[in-house]
């Protein structure tokens, strides 16, 4: 079996590190090898944040080679398009479509991207692509910190992973504190619940 | 993150998703290490931070060292006790470690003693992506080098083993692709040890005078003959996959990348991975190299193996090496699995898979992204700090910055900071600049790294009369790496109560004549004590003392009290944009061209509510209890 790379993408505070360590918890219960890869230190600062979870029967390197993405998360759209280098045309895309201003263009020193461009840019080169707005259901869920658990949801609701659905619930439960348990357990039902409607990406 | 308890599992046998380590913190569990010394530093942190939390369950001494030499010397201490102990540092620590180190290697240690170096190939945090394989060459100790977090926690089992086999300290270096892994780890069995020791003294081993220190070197080199003979039949240097014309020799992070190009381009191919990298097994590589016309050292950063490697392969005529001499791979940066595919398909004239030659132009779209650094959290009293010194000194001074945190002052629109080097440097680079040019020096660093480097260079600038203001930016904690206790802070590495290193105190200790002690939150206070600071005929010292907002409002939280924002009195706004552009607090946004400041993020510190010129930022509950 090939590696099954999932290429998870945000802004240091949304979360990837914790969607991440949840999806490798559950490959590695399902029996597989896996590799995570964490960047820690500077990124954590509002910076850029990119971590692989590589899944299969034996997986040697942590990162993915370029091109090599089965799934890019991306949960924010500028660090989507940012990290496209590990995506192939084949690459199933699910990005979040809630954006979070880089300080630079706060402060008008960059150019900034409308969410149109981006996705103008997302469906000339990906037939598989779910855009998703999780901040709007993760305020239904109860707190914007739940984006990444809605996006999460919707990856294990496009059948395109190799692991159940209730492997992941587990690993939510183990990793997330018993406080924030329920919370992060809603958006991650809604975002498998917005997946659902996405029927055409099932295999 | 993983329950630091899970280190402690009895359930032999299990595995567990760790980072390369957290393996490390429960191989030496396994092993037995009862000291456990660090100073904090990406990507080492994890390691001495995990132990910090269960130390005191595992009959572990923990502490946070003032800095990496002082943390070898402690754990060296305990060692010659005949205690098990570990020391853990990124690879620039053990910069500041090696003048313990390489003398450590003289006299040798009693109960196994590991130095673990975390190196940072690419600078992912760090100042430089220095080999630190090379001090095992310079101090000439043994070196072992895990490629997954499961070989991090057995073979720090096998380096504390090999360290009391041999009395020698022994290296153990990871890479951050290493140690920022979660793997795997199949748990083994925790050995017991005692935590108690008795120093024996033994003169001409111990006591490093020029005679003694002769002989000690004579017996280090015949040490390290044995340990090279065991280099060459040991498991951690081993053929891991055999066949084909051509030949790879690695190890590390490296091997993971050779052996998923080796199935991406379909080579038929053997692999020699090696562990143990110092001393190196020149008999085994010999053998390896023998059947082969080609082969490639894949490694990171310097040509270590592959100068071994040619020296192993001299005598036996024309094999082809590939490495870095001949620009095979790089010697900056670290590598990947698409950069050794990319390297060995040129070498061998293969085709790249498809994948690899990717139609969309992902460069382009990247390059029309705009940048999101790291940068100052909402708040962040270093920003307060920053602010204050181009309001008061106008941009005058030259700026001496230091490693931390307000490093990332560097960026728009605070742009602080002209210089950075290592910890410390700001201080004794500023002595230097002040004596030959004009221009007012300052130097900027942060409690921890006050503690750890500073204060050397602050008794040279008293003593020699340097005119320098050194600014420390006391945020209660080690920020970067984790918000890691440190002397300023009282509390001990496990929690406990210690006694407090005032920073101000020790700077008029030292003899500085003029200290201030400021709050930056306060903009105007702070000012005032960097002019008369700036003025000042000799060495100042201001510290600006605010708590990490981070830390602040995380407290908050657990006391249940409520952190209360600011927000913008829309009647009062004249949407100047002051606030954004002199600030750049990520809690300030512009939403349809109006600035607004969002309730979630903002901590309230007040510092926009100072700089705005219409006055029209307050605290949310003033306006509240206004309209009631």
């Amino acid at each position: 079996m090939k590696a099954y790379n999932i290429v998870i993408t945000g802004v240091g505070g949304q979360g990837v590190l914790l969607t991440a360590e949840i999806l490798g918890n559950s490959a590695l219960k399902e029996g597989y090898d896996v590799r995570v890869s964490e960047i820690h230190g500077m990124a954590q600062r509002g910076g850029s944040v990119v971590c692989d979870v590589r899944i299969g029967k034996r997986v040697y390197a942590p990162t993915t080679p370029d091109g090599m993405a089965d799934v890019m998360l991306g949960l924010e759209p500028i660090e989507t398009l940012r990290y496209l280098k590990f995506a192939s045309p084949q690459t199933l895309i699910i990005m979040n479509t809630r954006s979070v201003k880089p300080v630079s263009v706060l402060m008008g020193a960059a150019k900034d991207l409308s969410l149109d461009d981006i996705t103008q840019i997302i469906n000339r080169y990906y037939d598989n692509a779910i855009l998703i707005d999780a901040m709007q259901l993760a305020m239904k869920a109860g707190s914007p910190i739940v984006q990444n658990m809605v996006m999460l949801g919707v990856l294990a609701s496009t059948e395109h992973l190799p692991i159940n659905i209730n492997t992941l619930k587990e690993s939510i439960k183990q990793l997330v504190s018993p406080r924030y348990f329920e919370l992060n357990m809603m958006a991650f039902e809604l975002g498998l619940k917005a997946g659902e409607s996405y029927s055409s990406f099932k295999h | 993150m993983t329950d630091p308890r899970t280190l402690l599992s009895k359930n032999v046998g299990e595995s567990y998703l760790l980072l390369g380590n957290e393996a490390i913190a429960r191989g030496a569990i396994e092993a037995g290490v009862r000291v456990v010394t660090t100073y904090p530093g990406t990507p080492s942190s994890e390691i001495a931070d995990n132990l910090s939390r269960i130390a005191k369950e595992a009959g572990i001494y923990m502490e946070y060292s003032t800095n990496e030499i002082v943390a070898v010397e402690v754990a060296a201490g305990a060692s010659l006790c005949g205690v098990r102990a570990l020391s853990s540092m990124k690879h620039v620590g053990l910069n500041v470690a090696s003048d313990a180190l390489i003398t450590l290697a003289y006299t040798g240690v009693r109960g196994g003693l590991v130095i673990v170096s975390a190196d940072d190939p690419s600078c992912w945090s760090s100042q430089n992506e220095q080999d630190n394989r090379y001090y095992a060459l310079l101090a000439n100790l043994p070196c072992l080098e895990p490629s997954n977090s499961q070989e991090a926690k057995d073979w720090i089992v096998y380096a504390f083993d090999l360290s009391e086999k041999f009395e020698l300290p022994v290296l153990f270096r990871t890479t951050t692709r290493v140690s920022h892994t979660l793997a795997p780890v199949e748990l083994g069995m925790i050995h017991e040890r005692s935590d108690h020791g008795r120093f024996v003294p033994e003169v001409k081993r111990f006591v490093m005078v020029p005679d003694f220190a002769r002989i000690r070197h004579a017996v280090l080199i015949e040490k390290m003959k044995s340990i090279k003979e065991l280099s060459e039949k040991s498991p951690l240097n081993k053929i891991v996959r055999e066949g084909g014309k051509i030949g790879f020799v690695t190890s590390g992070a490296s091997f993971n990348y050779t052996m998923e190009a080796i199935d991406i381009l379909n080579i038929e191919a053997s692999v020699l991975k090696i562990g143990l990298i110092h001393p190196f097994p020149e008999q085994l590589v010999k053998d390896f190299v023998k059947g082969f016309e080609e082969v490639f050292v894949v490694e990171e950063l310097e040509p270590y193996i592959e100068n071994a490697v040619r020296t192993s392969a001299s005598a036996l005529g024309l094999i082809r090496i590939n490495g870095k001499s001949d620009g095979f791979l790089p010697r900056n940066g670290e590598l990947s699995t698409s950069i050794v595919v990319k390297a060995l398909a040129k070498s061998l004239g293969k085709p790249l898979p498809r994948n690899l030659v990717n139609e969309i132009p992902f460069e382009e779209i990247q390059k029309s992204l705009p940048s999101r650094p790291p940068i100052l959290c909402p708040g962040c009293p270093h920003r307060a700090s920053f602010y204050a010194m181009k309001k008061a000194l106008k941009g005058a001074q030259i700026n001496c910055t230091d490693i931390g945190c307000y490093a990332l002052g560097v960026q728009a629109p605070l742009k602080i900071g002209d210089l950075l080097i290592c910890m410390g440097a700001s201080v004794g680079t500023a002595c230097g600049m002040s004596k030959v040019q004009e221009r007012p020096v300052v130097a900027i660093v942060g409690d921890s790294t006050f503690f750890h480097a500073s204060i050397p260079g602050l008794i040279n600038a008293v003593y020699n009369n340097h005119r320098t203001v050194l600014i420390v930016l006391d945020n209660y904690a080690t920020a970067m790496t984790g918000f890691q206790p440190h002397p300023g802070t009282g509390f001990t590495g496990t929690g406990d109560r210690g006694k407090r290193v005032v920073i101000e105190e020790v700077a008029k200790g030292c003899g500085v004549e003029l200290v201030e002690v400021v709050d930056p939150y306060d903009i105007k206070q702070t000012c005032d004590a960097l002019k008369r600071a700036m003025e000042y005929p000799g060495p100042s010292v201001v510290v600006a003392r605010q708590k990490c907002s981070l830390l602040a409002v995380q407290e908050k939280r657990r006391k249940g009290e409520s952190v209360i924002p600011y927000k913008i009195v829309k009647d009062k706004c004249t949407n100047c944009l002051a606030c954004v552009k002199v600030l750049g607090c990520p809690a300030i946004y512009l939403s349809n061209d109006m600035v607004m400041i969002d309730a979630d993020t903002c901590t309230g510190c007040s510092v926009c509510a100072q700089v705005c010129p219409y006055k029209a930022i307050e605290i949310s509950r003033m306006n509240q209890d206004e309209s009631v």
